[in-house]
């Protein structure tokens, strides 16, 4: 079966000024995202991965290189049927409704007329803004214009799904609303591509990650290999007493091994603030 | 074909939604009217013509210049919201094409100036018949006066001037498809739209002999370039004149006007499917 995204040797260039100078966003980039996972896009501000993700849904051209989608090249009209996007700061029609909104973009997806109406609920629903549908876009927060973004992303069942930064500028807990939307994604077997510059919720939704830096792909693989440092080894202890401890030591420098340190284990801020800002779903 | 023709319905339509909800619209719609309604309190006045004919001159005047700042300003913005708020980015991520995006727009705001020139020629047409009744029965009967307004003339100027404004309209998407701003589309729009007004002067040099093949160049490529918009503006003869004007002439500037047009969104198509968003 094809990758979900296979990126062979891709370059763009940007030209600027009257003089037509040449700026490399994205240099001989090689990338095969495979299906059915959750894929997470990282770097720095400028590192060409939006250039990348646009490049990818035809929005910018390529100066080199080759790109499919599903199997299928990029930019047709058929494999951006099977794509959904989310872009970063999502910015929509304020006049309509979330409703008028993801029906508008189920009709340019290509949905049947007959299931149009199903879509669009199924859409809401997972994307927990049944509630809020009838109202204007112009009165939701910045984490509901997400989701609703996310609602319109996912309305035509796509079997791939681009976010570019869903959780810029939400609060933990929608952030954490569109991470339990992305798991449900995997769950449905889609293909979710994540540009994000929240590492701690890559961590947690991301199966496999690729970090760029000026242009060039650095590193990618799954997530557990690129983290794990296999020289390195972590025991919980529970009611260690000094003695206990150091007896521990001991064996342990019986068998050749090290203790380099001895730490308390920590929750993240980001669990902590979940945990005591609970009810509240509309970010 | 059916998918595409829905696509391109709900670009325009949601356009359209746009674009009446504007200030912009309802302003110039609201200073159109007005002033249809004041030409007749300006009866007064005596600029040597008849008095029918300075309020159709003063109201189609009106509905002239207004519809092609609306043309020129309101769909250079409609184009520019959408790729300056982004929401260009999330709509062309869809299986929908470039073209369909342009011909989305371009219907939508065809649509808004389609309702700016009814209403402002049901004005006019209600001041025109009325001023006319009443002159009439002011006359004697004895010179059994003919009236000179023409409804069936009227709705062929809706339908030209409606012509006028779309072959604008592609102009200025075809501009807004190249310009990187919207204060450039306007300008260039706006000097497209006097070139256009002006183009019969091109087209009688082009007539004259001339030493210069240059010069003569020039001259053809202008003349076919620029859309001739002069000759849409028959509003004299299709409303107030008693002989009407020939339907083959008129047949003519359609065809004319439709072959711009259609030359015009081909063209915007085009430079649109190569800009990056």
């Amino acid at each position: 079966m094809s990758s979900a995204i296979s990126v062979r040797h891709l370059t763009k260039d940007f030209r600027i000024g009257i003089r037509g100078l040449k700026l490399r966003a994205v240099d001989d980039v090689s990338l095969e995202i495979p299906r059915g996972q959750v894929f997470g896009l990282l770097g720095p501000n400028g590192c060409g991965k939006s250039t990348t993700l646009k490049i990818v849904l035809g929005l910018v051209s390529a100066t080199a290189g080759e790109i499919s989608i599903l199997g299928e090249p990029s930019a047709t009209s058929s494999a951006r049927r099977r794509t959904g996007f989310l872009p970063e700061a999502p910015y929509f029609h304020k006049f309509l409704s979330g409703r008028e909104l993801v029906r508008y973009c189920a009709q340019l997806s290509g949905v049947a007329d007959a299931d149009v109406d199903a879509a669009v609920e199924d859409a809401l629903g997972l994307a927990a803004m049944t509630e809020a549908a009838d109202r204007t876009i112009g009165t939701y927060s910045k984490g509901m214009l997400q989701r609703i973004g996310f609602a319109q992303a996912v309305v035509h069942d796509p079997e791939l799904v681009i976010l570019d930064e869903p959780t810029a500028g939400v609060d933990p807990v929608g952030s954490a609303a569109i991470g339990r939307m992305i798991h449900a994604m995997r769950e449905k077997g889609k293909t979710v591509v994540l540009c994000s510059h929240l590492l701690g919720q890559v961590e947690q939704v991301c199966d496999r990650v690729a970090i760029m830096d000026r242009g060039k792909l650095v590193l990618e693989g799954a997530v557990d290999d690129v983290l794990a440092r296999r020289d390195r080894h972590v025991m919980t202890v529970e009611a260690m007493t000094p003695a206990a401890r150091a007896a521990a030591e001991a064996a342990l420098a019986a068998h050749g091994a090290k203790v380099a340190s001895v730490t308390h284990p920590r929750r993240s801020l980001e669990d902590l603030f979940r945990e005591l800002v609970t009810g509240s779903r509309d970010a | 074909m059916k998918a595409s023709l829905r696509r391109m319905l709900w670009i325009s339509r949601i356009t359209f939604l746009e674009a009446v909800r504007q200030r912009f619209f309802a302003f110039l719609l609201v200073l159109s009217a007005a002033m249809v309604l004041s030409s007749v309190s300006f009866r007064v006045f005596d600029f040597g013509h008849g008095e029918l004919k300075f309020i159709a001159d003063f109201g189609f005047g009106g509905m002239f210049f207004f519809g092609s700042v609306l043309a020129v300003v309101m769909t250079a913005q409609l184009f520019f919201s959408e790729i300056d708020n982004r929401t260009a980015l999330t709509l062309l991520a869809k299986p929908l094409s470039r073209a369909e995006f342009l011909l989305g727009k371009f219907c939508g705001a065809w649509a808004v100036l389609g309702v700016f020139v009814v209403v402002l020629a049901a004005l006019q047409g209600t001041v025109l018949w009325a001023r006319e009744q009443e002159l009439l029965s002011l006359a004697d009967p004895a010179a059994k006066l003919a009236p000179a307004f023409n409804l069936e003339g009227l709705l062929q100027l809706v339908l030209l001037q409606w012509l006028r404004l779309g072959v604008v309209i592609s102009i200025v998407l075809a501009i807004s498809a190249l310009a990187r701003t919207f204060l450039f589309a306007v300008v260039v729009g706006a000097l497209a739209v006097v070139a256009g007004q002006l183009q019969w002067i091109a087209q009688d040099a082009f007539l004259r002999p001339t030493d210069s093949q240059l010069y003569a160049a020039f001259l053809w490529v202008s003349t076919r370039v620029i859309p001739n918009l002069q000759q849409f503006n028959l509003a004299d003869a299709l409303v107030l004149g008693s002989t009407g004007v020939d339907d083959g002439a008129i047949l003519v500037v359609v065809l004319s006007g439709l072959a711009y047009l259609l030359a015009y969104l081909t063209l915007g198509s085009l430079i649109f499917r190569r800009r990056e968003i």
